[in-house]
């Protein structure tokens, strides 16, 4: 009796992994080589223990409720260490966790939602396509961030960007500094970032940003975004006396 | 001064099997019960059947304490307790303390028997709202109802549509600490399961659990019975919140099997908590010196051939004082502790 060989989709599998081969055109290598750098991350450790597959991450996760997500099998991809599972989340699962960490009440202390965000940053480090495509749409957020400290600001209320905000919304808008003003902390009365931020705070972040390798992966992801956030950054910088 | 006598504390399941050994083995026996009435949690919680025989546990229980009772041989202090030990093996210095009298006997040999607690679900976490909601309760209030044969929904006094079971609440979690399986409660509650369906036939109920760890016979005598003969439901997937809703109970989990989340309503959500060392245990072994696990429970000296014998030469554990153990554990562990304490006794040769 003569061995047939089983069809290409489920050869050459040195990892041994148990889910079928998908994105051919990526080396299994490749793939091998970000998962090793997510486990290479001192994070790691902190965020896989063992899994029950009790599901509680699962019924206190909002994206569940909504899309094809599941934080339980991010968990279990990463505890098999299914290479070819893990490649297919990194593409396309993880972009859809809104990094809430209610799955954090996991019975065995283990994080789902951190372990997207290691998955994530690889996927950014390292310029994978679905990356970009999934971050595109928010520059101007990163832009905000990054630049002021704070994220969703005021002025960015607009009618056209956020219709889902309600009849209000155009209101409110109009006479943005208005409403800001009538605010009763004096730190909100800002429009152009969510609150004030103190200038040894953005310092102190924009350092951190230079430091390590937020602004490469910004760089990976968008560069001319990068251009315009570094342009901001090295004037503060600077004029406190920093050399950028 | 030396003796031959050997003080069981604590008149649970495993104190009762205790004592009645050793005195069937012609030591004389000391049982102390700090609660008024022997018998131990299957008393005092109202426990109605036992898993897995689902024998009486009223009947169980007094057939136990009837054998004690008899024997010539066994003094028993119910309302009694044990306020300090000294001296070493054969020759123990034991003061017991009732309605404030003290008095001091002499033993050979001490055996703790005092047993657990079960899990408050609403210590520390306030886990499923269980203080706030009067249908969530736990497996130990399911008993009492089962046992008054008066099974209803407590908010409205009406027999229950449907009836949700949460496993592991207390056991197999790292952020409460107790990262131990309890045990018991898978089979309790496949048992409470049959028990309610056979009381309310109308009532569909569900068991929402991580595992089902049905060891042995109970796979046989209780999983499968709940599920062919009395259709219980059984839905892989642990609960995360129970929220109410319209005069009802909406649990929300994973099915993890159909891989999707869940949202159901229920009228009674019953919650099967685990097992935590009782204060009695707490107590008795900062008194008796014996080390404790992480998880309070007392640690025995030796591996798993030896499950009784502590790190204090004549003094001996028993039953869920070390650790969680169902009834046929307690009742075995009962045995060696008494056949134990009363041969090494013998073999230190103590003058009586």
């Amino acid at each position: 009796m003569s061995v047939t060989a089983p069809p290409a989709r489920f050869t050459a599998d040195p990892g041994a992994t148990l889910s079928p081969h998908s994105y051919l055109d990526v080396a299994y290598e490749d793939k091998l080589a970000l998962w090793e750098e997510v486990k290479a991350d001192d994070r790691f450790a902190d965020y896989l223990y063992g899994c029950y597959e009790c599901g509680i991450c699962v019924a206190a996760c909002p994206s569940a409720k909504f899309y094809d997500f599941s934080p339980r099998k991010i968990a279990q991809a990463a505890a098999r260490e299914d290479v070819e599972l893990i490649y297919e989340q990194m593409n396309d699962d993880v972009w859809n966790c809104s990094q809430c960490f209610s799955c954090n009440r996991c019975p065995r202390e283990n994080s789902p939602g951190g372990l997207i965000t290691l998955l994530r940053e690889v996927a950014v480090r390292n310029g994978l396509g679905t990356a970009k495509e999934a971050l595109e749409g928010y520059g101007r957020v990163v832009y905000k961030i990054m630049t002021t400290g704070t994220q969703i600001s005021p002025d960015m209320l607009q009618p056209d960007a956020f219709p889902d905000w309600g009849p209000d919304v155009e209101k409110t808008s109009d006479n943005l500094e208005l409403w800001r003003r009538a605010l009763p902390p004096e730190t909100l009365h800002t429009t152009e970032m969510s609150w004030q931020v103190s200038n040894e705070t953005l310092i102190e972040l924009y350092l951190i940003w230079l430091h390590s390798d937020v602004m490469d992966m910004i760089a990976e992801a968008d560069e001319g975004l990068h251009m315009i956030i570094l342009d901001v950054m090295e004037e503060t910088l600077e004029d406190a006396g920093y050399e950028v | 001064m030396p003796s031959d006598r050997v003080v069981v504390i604590g008149a649970g399941p495993a104190g009762l099997e205790a004592a009645r050994l050793a005195a069937e083995l012609g030591s004389p026996v000391t049982l102390v019960e700090k609660m008024g009435v022997a018998g131990g949690m299957p008393v005092h919680s109202d426990y109605a059947a036992l898993t897995h025989h689902f024998r009486s546990a009223s009947d169980a229980m007094g057939e136990m304490v009837g054998a004690v009772t008899s024997n010539e041989l066994i003094e028993m202090r119910v309302g009694t307790e044990v306020t300090s030990v000294e001296g070493e093996l054969g020759d123990f210095a034991v003061t017991l303390t009732s309605d404030g009298a003290e008095e001091s006997i002499s033993a050979g040999a001490i055996i703790l028997a005092t047993g657990f607690k079960h899990f408050d679900p609403g210590r520390e976490t306030q886990q499923y709202q269980y203080y706030e909601l009067p249908d969530v309760i736990t497996i130990a209030e399911a008993e009492k109802m089962l046992k008054d044969e008066n099974f209803v929904t407590p908010s409205t006094g009406k027999p229950p549509e449907r009836v949700a079971f949460i496993q592991c609440v207390g056991s197999r979690d790292r952020q409460i600490g107790n990262e131990y399986c309890s045990k018991v409660c898978c089979g309790i509650s496949s048992k409470q399961a049959i028990e309610i369906r056979e009381m309310v036939p109308d009532a569909r109920v569900f068991i929402f659990y991580i595992d089902m760890r049905m060891y042995g016979y109970w796979e046989n005598e209780i999983y499968w019975p709940a599920q062919e003969q009395h259709k219980v439901n059984y839905v892989k997937g642990i609960i995360t919140e129970i929220l109410p809703k319209n005069g009802r109970l909406v649990v929300r989990g994973e099915d993890t099997t159909m891989g999707r989340p869940m949202e159901v309503p229920m009228d009674m959500v019953i919650l099967a908590v685990g097992m935590e060392p009782s204060a009695g245990t707490t107590a008795m072994s900062g008194i008796l010196n014996l080390p404790t696990n992480k998880y309070g429970f007392v640690e025995t000296a030796h591996d798993i051939l030896d499950t009784v014998t502590t790190t204090v030469p004549g003094i001996f554990a028993t039953g869920a004082a070390t650790g969680p153990a169902d009834l046929d554990d307690s009742i075995s562990s009962a045995g060696a502790a008494a056949a134990k304490a009363v041969a090494l006794l013998r073999s230190v040769a103590v003058p009586v």
